[in-house]
């Protein structure tokens, strides 16, 4: 569930969880790992993984959300 | 719960790109002006990723005749759609002012040029006139910030302003919440600009079961409509629907940066306009018929594909520029994860959810039909450069406005903000009862099936008064656990009330137009052509009239 958070990188500087525009941090208190307390409130907006200065934040994309595409090579 | 008394001259609800303008300008004019925004500026509003189109009239580049120009931008439907409901002097009013915003953002480093010219390209057919700027809008927010703090502007994040504060002459503040400690936060002011954005956690999202699979903010909820009808500023035409069309599941914004021809599975392309990837016009079949994908699907001819192979290696790179700056990080991110390539893979798109295109009236002036009020940007004006545009002329003549006004006083207002005190004290004291979210499943529910694709005098009529029935219901029963969930209360509040005016509005459109699809009244009336369904609250009622906007 995004976004996920790398806990042997992440400094606890709150830098995601100050930039939410969701909120989705919410109740996460500084200097300690934020924890996700609204993950399906995530507007995979990246925004904490680009905010985060130690890149210790992913997204993971939820799969009812996968891109579908089509691959010709490997068409059955 | 503890209280926050805020003064300012002008006070602009919202930090997205309206609101960010108008503060800039108000405050340029020497007004003391608070920004206050519910979740954070630098990544809040429609704005927050980027944009690269910037719908402008350039005279050097569209010739000295500003209503042909217009005229010409308004032939495709969905630039006519997203303006519904706005006069035409006060598109005029923004199209004789777009330009000098343009050389602005350019000033103040937000990139206008591409490789030292304006570049025109998308939203546009081949051959025709080219109405959209390309620019580099990927930092545009912080710059905007940079500026409005500059000037003296002050951004209050995560306050969530819900309601209006009037006395018998004019609006006179505001009242929200902190959104994360327990506090309420009062507004005294002398001008409010309201810049809230989008409609988009009305209808269910393209995903039902997943809140967050729309292509917008799932906290854009209509706020300052709500709260301006409240306070009894007129509504014009809530009924009529958007629909935007792109990538499948994965819903973004952005059709128009994409550089490719839409296809079926047999690659037949689906529209007349492009038959190969072109940088300059892309494909414009979703924006003559958004729907036209839906049916597509629905008919068994699916799935449509953005088909971007046989791009040049240079328009690739373009595209692919574009699309950063259009606030698609996320999307490129993931393609790029999932080993997709778009020069191999056509990806499938698709129409999304139902957007209402409702708006505040307001004048050439930003100003709404209550003395004190001000609208900005996609709550009364849709897109972009709309916003910036609009934003800038609000805070101007808001600045103007209070320049003579004194405070009034809260005395005046504290039966409306003891009413307001009372709301919050019972959602968040409350143990057992539905929350946000089974409210808002409950409305999205009501809204898809009684006011969707089709519409009729019974489903309306039986829709409208199941969620009446229901609103009794939240009102007595809604719960809160924390502030955060207590935002999305107020939220989803906001979204029952503009689900009325969806009902009301629809049912007295009686024809069909657009998306407006009535089937019992199939034809578009000509009698209705330049006019809107206008709502306002009188004596606590909704009253419906129609005119010309």
């Amino acid at each position: 569930m995004p976004p996920v958070i790398n806990r042997e990188k992440c400094t606890g500087c709150g830098a995601c969880a100050e930039y939410c525009a969701e909120d989705i941090f919410f109740g996460s208190e500084k200097g300690t790992i934020p924890q996700v307390t609204y993950p399906e409130f995530c507007a995979h907006c990246s925004c904490c993984v680009y905010a985060c200065p130690e890149e210790a934040i992913g997204l993971r994309i939820p799969l009812p959300m996968q891109l579908l595409y089509k691959d010709p090579e490997k068409m059955v | 719960m503890k209280e926050k008394r805020i003064q300012t001259d002008v006070l602009c609800v919202g930090a997205g790109i309206a609101g960010l303008m108008a503060g800039i300008r108000a405050a340029e004019k020497g007004a003391k002006v608070i920004l206050a925004e519910k979740g954070h500026a630098l990544h809040s509003g429609r704005g927050r990723g980027g944009n690269d189109h910037f719908w402008c009239y350039i005279p050097e580049v569209h010739g000295q005749d500003l209503d042909l120009f217009m005229k010409e931008c308004l032939k495709g439907p969905k630039l006519k759609t997203m303006q519904s409901g706005t006069a035409s002097r006060v598109l005029r009013t923004f199209l004789a002012k777009s330009f000098d915003i343009v050389k602005l953002w350019d000033q103040w480093g937000i990139p206008m040029r591409y490789q030292g010219r304006w570049e025109f390209a998308g939203h546009s057919f081949p051959g025709d006139v080219l109405t959209h700027l390309k620019y580099e809008g990927r930092d545009q927010k912080k710059i905007l910030i940079q500026k409005a703090c500059e000037l003296g502007a002050e951004i209050v994040n995560r306050v969530m302003v819900f309601d209006l504060l009037k006395d018998k002459e004019r609006i006179i503040g505001a009242v929200g919440i902190d959104t994360r400690e327990d506090s309420l936060v009062l507004f005294e002011s002398k001008a409010v600009i309201l810049g809230t954005g989008c409609l988009d956690r009305l209808y269910p999202p393209p995903t039902p079961a997943w809140m967050a699979s729309i292509p917008g903010n799932l906290t854009l909820t209509g706020d300052g409509r709500a709260m301006s009808y409240r306070a009894g500023a007129d509504i014009v035409s809530p009924e009529m629907p958007k629909r935007h069309v792109g990538p499948r599941y994965f819903s973004r914004f952005g059709q128009a940066t994409w550089i490719g021809v839409l296809r079926d599975p047999h690659d037949h392309p689906i529209g007349p306009y492009v038959t190969r990837p072109n940088r300059v016009y892309g494909d414009m079949t979703p924006e003559v018929k958004g729907v036209y994908l839906e049916e597509l699907l629905k008919a068994g001819n699916g799935p449509v594909y953005m088909d971007c192979r046989g791009i040049s290696k240079e328009d690739y790179e373009y595209m692919m520029h574009w699309m950063w700056h259009e606030g698609n990080a996320p999307l490129l991110d993931h393609m790029k994860k999932e080993g997709i390539d778009i020069r191999k893979h056509p990806i499938e798109f698709q129409t999304y959810h139902i957007i209402p295109e409702g708006k505040i009236w307001i004048n050439e002036k930003g100003e709404t039909s209550l003395p004190g009020l001000y609208s900005a940007g996609d709550e009364s004006m849709g897109g972009i450069s709309c916003a910036a545009t609009y934003g800038w002329i609000a805070g101007e003549n808001a600045a103007d406005f209070a320049r003579d006004k004194s405070f009034a006083g809260g005395d005046g207002a504290k039966g409306e903000i003891d009413a307001r005190k009372e709301l919050i004290q019972k959602v968040m004291s409350r143990r057992e009862g539905p929350d946000w979210k089974e409210v808002n499943i409950a409305l999205q529910q009501l809204m898809q099936d009684y006011a969707g694709v089709i519409r009729s005098e019974t489903l309306l009529r039986a829709g409208l008064d199941s969620l009446r029935r229901m609103r009794k219901k939240v009102d007595q029963s809604m719960i809160a656990r924390n502030r955060w969930e207590l935002t999305r209360c107020l939220e989803t509040l906001n979204l029952l009330d503009l689900g009325e005016l969806v009902f009301i509005g629809a049912d007295a459109r009686r024809e069909t137009r657009a998306l407006h699809r009535r089937t019992d009244y199939p034809l578009t009336d000509p009698v209705m052509d330049g006019k809107e369904i206008f709502l306002r609250k009188k004596n606590g009622k909704p009253v419906v009239e129609v005119k010309k906007a």
